[in-house]
């Protein structure tokens, strides 16, 4: 979800009219945008657009591109993705680059003469298409340069890093293509783009003036557009066509939309690509389609009509012609995210506006219920607030110093655990797999609350399983600890005793040594030779581990067990 | 003033063996100037521990019964720890002077900084103690700054020594040393901004205790009335035997704070939930359930987010270090999906064209929305129609603080059958909107889930809290339900209640929901 920072003045002029804070609270839902922050004194408003299948809207010419069109009822015409004529500018693809980075479009924009504000946008539009679109450059990647310096054809070709030099964006002198890949900071960022590649690709003119080594950085004596420049030169290099098309498509409709008039480039490729050998761009690769008026009004809950959808949709921009029970659509050049019926549907709410669909009910009858799992959790819970015993909710993430440290649990047939592998922060490094640490560490944060103690939870655990499809299971257990100068075994068994007992649950205890607990004085819960749980006093040394100085007792109980048949 | 008699009626065993022993004080004694008692005689008279005798003093003073009759300030030595170190190891001065007194034997030169480190004294102490003794003369300091002993005695140093030995685990009145050795008290005491001194200082308070005229009633009135048949505590004995119709019942002062209650009681954040299941029951919602740990296929390929999509990298989700992967997925369900990403399948969508990676399906994660036990939901044959909700906890990679917590509860659901459409998704939200935030107005607004088409964000008028996004909901793509089996419309809802739920427990940080705190969990009240 990008957030792109526009200037009201320049946002107004694109609009064509003054646009008031609550008429761009009305409009912003047309973008899916959203008003983070404004500066009533400078004019800047940061809009974060959160439809990630719409670059087009990523900069304040898209955004004021949608709000034009609604206001003109119609799509903006933008003829030069209709021109016949062969461009009189070529770009010319060597071969070996359909390994590295096959695609390139590319335009001139002439007539412009570049704003302060236009600059600013169109470094932001860069940025947003090659980073958040382009996935950081890998899939596409954008130059733009300054025209009356390059002789056509231009070159799109592979060199060896040691073979070029020539001086990048911010140096003063000139690098090897090598060097710009290690040295430079563009080049430190991106450069694993092209690694293991022994040729890189490099974009040079006629005269082999360097344009730029994509999609890592522009050559300083071409590649630096400055205010006040007429004439420019935009390239797009990525490794998926339709996206390469896609964002040349909308740069293009962007600086026509402030003035410039595009002239497409042919490029050749060596072979054929599934766009053709030769394609001229920009190129408006939609194809129309039709579809039933019915599947639209069926998944909005509204009937619409032929001549109502019609006018919907060419207010946001497609172009469509509605016949009898069918629309006929195309979505506009800059736009590529059309899937399925269901994104004309959507399209078709947010140009109505979702304040024109009556809410209603959805009327058929459900019967509402809990899991078993969940009721018989209630009836426990319930159960152990009559005995006395608090709350607690806790993190299922821990650490290991906690699950198993710190329980002298190392080493153990216990000491098995869920682990992150892309750990941020070693206190939430796995999966707790017993409560008992979870209440322990509310113990150890509690020593100036009143005694006694008397803590449970009921919450998932994560148990390691090899004969598990996905190598764990999720169990529900409860924990419940008890500490105070006089917490005993026998406490905490008869809490176990009764809650056992009004569950209808039959049990036995059987000696366990568990090296959390004291020896002697740990069991496991039986009944009919299935574990329930376990009990027991916490070793001194575990409780010193945790720096708690009452003595502590302890059970924990499988829920999922007790539902289990015998 | 408060009537005696009633007053009387009231008192506490305790309070009533201090009265009694001023007043026996009082009718023993001669002159009227040492009617009053000290803490400790009266103490000794009634045979009380001090812990009982300073309460009942506080509550007799409360009630006027007793007064202070003078207060006397004694000032009191005693050693610090420092100072008890400074006896079993000697003072900076004392060990200054014994290593120059022994460097001048042994002919050996020593500068202030080697007698720093071969004593490992703090710069503090030793510029003090230098001070001191070269203006007793004995030491001084020669040219190339070497400290040499004078051999003339230091009478701080002997001084310290004697006051270290006199109160080693005693403490004595300020007033019962000489002046001389008062001053080097004064002088090497702990004051604000010096904790590192061998000697405190304390007021030690004498108060002397006198009866009013109204503590004077009340012994009388105590006299009279024979202390013999009052109990305090009803007991069974005396029901049995009835004799509880010749006691009195001494009265308590019932405005007194009670003793605190170490009661059960559920964790406020899940009170909070349990009123939102029980809500979600009450609507026809059935709880759903899935498991921590999915893999990626039920996460995020299941709900059309293709293995490329931005918040399915490495710092958003956690991946599980062993196993790595499932052992499979479900079919037919793989097939389908892989097919749906690749090219639309049977969805009537294009799919999103793209190189379906059946391994990275199989990849263990921590489950990072709860819309995953949503499709499974929907894969393992849900009712039509059907209401569903869940609560369930999920894990994101964020960097842990107020406002982001690394575990955390969604709420979330699904409601599928052939009436759904558009508008009912509207009217579910509203309805969550009245029921959940008891919100009488609620806005929609265009939103993007990747796999909701229409999606909308529900905004709603919170009675306290002003416009609040309250959730997201959609229809779920027919990329989503189809492959999974389904073939009515789906509508997917989940609500962020967390800020909700702050200000219901009056919470500020997010990590408090999950408080280790006892006292704060055991004292948190909520207002919903």
């Amino acid at each position: 979800m990008p957030t792109v920072s526009i200037n009201r003045k320049d946002f107004e002029e694109l609009v064509g009219q003054p646009v008031p804070d609550d008429q761009l609270a009305a409009w912003l839902p047309l973008v899916k945008g959203e008003l983070k922050e404004q500066d009533s004194k400078t004019g800047n408003l940061r809009i974060e657009l959160q439809d990630s299948n719409r670059p087009d809207l990523w900069s304040c010419e898209g955004i004021a591109r949608q709000i034009r069109i609604k206001l003109a009822g119609a799509p903006s015409p933008y003829p030069f993705f209709k021109s016949m004529k062969r461009p009189t500018h070529r770009l010319l693809v060597s071969a070996g680059l359909e390994h590295v980075r096959p695609y390139v479009a590319a335009c001139t924009a002439v007539g412009y003469a570049v704003t302060d504000e236009g600059l600013t946008q169109l470094i932001q539009v860069q940025e947003k298409l090659s980073d958040v679109f382009g996935r950081k450059r890998h899939t596409v990647s954008i130059g733009l340069y300054r025209l009356p310096q390059i002789v056509f054809p231009v070159h799109y070709g592979l060199v060896k890093p040691d073979e070029v030099r020539f001086t990048p964006l911010g140096f003063d002198e000139a690098l090897s293509l090598r060097e710009i890949l290690a040295l430079h900071p563009k080049g430190v960022e991106y450069g694993s783009i092209l690694a293991g590649h022994e040729l890189v690709p490099l974009l040079r003119d006629e005269a082999g003036h360097v344009l730029s080594l994509p999609p890592i950085i522009n050559s300083r004596e071409v590649g630096e557009v400055r205010v006040g420049d007429r004439e420019l030169f935009v390239e797009v290099t990525g490794t998926d066509l339709r996206m390469v098309v896609l964002t040349l498509n909308i740069l293009a409709v962007n600086l026509a939309d402030r003035g410039a008039a595009i002239k497409p480039v042919e490029v050749s490729y060596p072979s054929p690509t599934p766009l053709g050998k030769a394609v001229q761009t920009p190129l408006d690769f939609g194809k129309p389609q039709s579809i039933l008026i019915e599947t639209i009004e069926t998944a909005l809950g509204q009937p619409l009509g032929a001549k109502q959808m019609q006018a919907v949709l060419r207010a946001y921009g497609y172009e469509a012609k509605a016949a009898h029970n069918k629309v006929s659509i195309k979505l506009p050049p800059y736009r590529h995210d059309l899937m399925h019926a269901v994104d004309v549907a959507e399209d078709v709410a947010i140009s109505l506006g979702y304040d024109r669909f009556t809410p209603e009910m959805p009327t058929q009858f459900t019967v509402g219920s809990l899991s078993r799992l969940e009721e018989i959790s209630d009836r426990i819970r319930d159960l152990m607030v009559g005995f006395g015993f608090q709350e607690i909710i806790s993190n299922i993430l821990a650490s290991r110093l906690e699950l198993v440290e710190r329980m002298r649990l190392g080493g153990s047939e216990w000491d098995r655990l869920v682990e992150v592998q892309n750990v941020m922060s070693k206190s939430y490094a796995c999966l707790r797999q017993w409560i008992t640490p979870s209440l322990l560490r509310v113990e150890a944060a509690s020593s100036r609350s009143f005694y006694p103690h008397r803590l449970f939870e009921v919450g998932e655990v994560a148990v390691p399983d090899p004969t598990d499809e996905m190598g764990s299971r999720t169990l529900t257990v409860l924990g419940a600890l008890i500490a105070h100068a006089g917490a005993n075994f026998s406490e905490v068994h008869s809490c176990l005793d009764l809650l056992l007992f009004y569950l209808n649950q039959p049990y036995t205890l059987e000696v366990m040594s568990h090296p959390s607990f004291l020896e002697g004085r740990a069991g496991r819960i039986v009944s009919e030779g299935r574990t329930l749980g376990l009990i027991g006093e916490l070793h001194p040394e575990t409780l010193e581990h945790w720096q708690v100085s009452m003595p502590a007792v302890a059970f924990e109980l499988e829920i999922d067990a007790l539902l289990r048949e015998g | 003033m408060a009537d005696t008699p009633s007053l009387t009626s009231s008192l506490h065993p305790l309070e009533i063996k201090v009265l009694t022993a001023l007043h026996q004080h009082r009718l023993s004694s001669l002159s009227s100037s040492s009617q009053a008692l000290q803490e400790e005689q009266i103490a000794q008279s009634a045979s009380l521990e001090p812990s009982q005798l300073s309460m009942a003093v506080e509550w007799l003073l409360t009630k006027s019964l007793i007064r202070v009759e003078s207060e006397k300030v004694t000032p009191v030595v005693s050693l610090t720890k420092v100072g008890e170190r400074y006896f079993e190891k000697y003072s900076p001065l004392e060990r200054i002077l014994s290593v120059t007194r022994d460097a001048k034997q042994t002919s050996r030169r020593l500068t202030i900084q080697d007698i720093q480190a071969s004593e490992g004294l703090e710069p503090t102490e030793m510029s003090g103690a230098i001070g001191c003794l070269k203006k007793e003369g004995a030491i001084r300091i020669v040219q190339g700054g070497y400290v040499e002993a004078t051999g003339s005695p230091s009478p701080t140093a002997e001084s310290l020594r004697a006051l270290l030995r006199d109160l080693r685990g005693s403490s004595r009145e300020l007033d019962s040393f000489p002046e001389a050795l008062r001053r080097v008290i004064e002088q090497y005491a702990v004051r604000r901004g010096n904790a590192q001194e061998p000697f405190r200082i304390d007021a030690r308070i004498e108060r002397r205790y006198l009866l009013t005229p109204q503590g004077e009633e009340a012994v009388q009135a105590l006299a009279q009335q024979g202390p013999a048949d009052e109990v305090s505590q009803l007991t069974p004995e005396l029901l049995k035997d009835g004799t509880w119709r010749t006691k009195r019942f001494r009265k308590y002062t019932i405005s007194l704070r009670p003793p605190r209650l170490a009661a059960g009681k559920r964790h406020p954040y899940r009170e909070f939930l349990d009123q939102v299941k029980r809500k979600l029951v009450s609507m026809g919602f059935q709880e759903m359930r899935g498991p921590l740990i999915e893999t990626e296929f039920w996460n995020m390929d299941a709900l059309y987010m293709p293995q490329f999509h931005p918040a399915r990298a490495i710092h958003d989700v956690y991946f599980v270090k062993e196993p790595t992967h499932a052992r499979s997925i479900d079919e037919p369900f793989l097939t389908r999906v892989a097919a749906t990403h690749r090219n639309g399948g049977r969805t009537g969508s294009t799919g999103w064209g793209y190189h379906y990676d059946q391994t990275r399906a199989r990849r263990l994660v921590l489950r990072s929305q709860g819309t995953a036990v949503s499709a499974r939901r929907l894969a393992a044959g849900p009712q039509v129609p059907g209401k569903y909700f869940s609560i369930a906890r999920c894990f994101r990679y964020d960097q842990v603080d107020a406002t982001h917590a690394t575990d955390f509860f969604q709420i979330e659901g699904i409601v599928l059958g052939p009436d759904i459409t558009f508008r009912t998704l509207l009217g579910l939200l509203d309805l969550f909107a009245r029921e959940m935030a008891q919100a009488k107005e609620s806005r929609f607004l265009p939103a993007y889930f990747p796999f909701t088409e229409p999606s909308v964000e529900l905004h709603v008028r919170h009675p306290r809290l002003g416009w609040i996004e309250l959730g997201g909901a959609g229809l779920f793509r027919p990329e989503v339900t189809s492959p999974l089996g389904v073939d009515v419309p789906v509508i997917a809802w989940g609500l962020g209640l967390d800020r909700m739920a702050m200000v219901a427990l009056d919470i500020h940080d997010i990590r408090d929901l999950f408080s280790t705190d006892l006292e704060m969990i055991r004292t948190t009240r909520s207002h919903f």
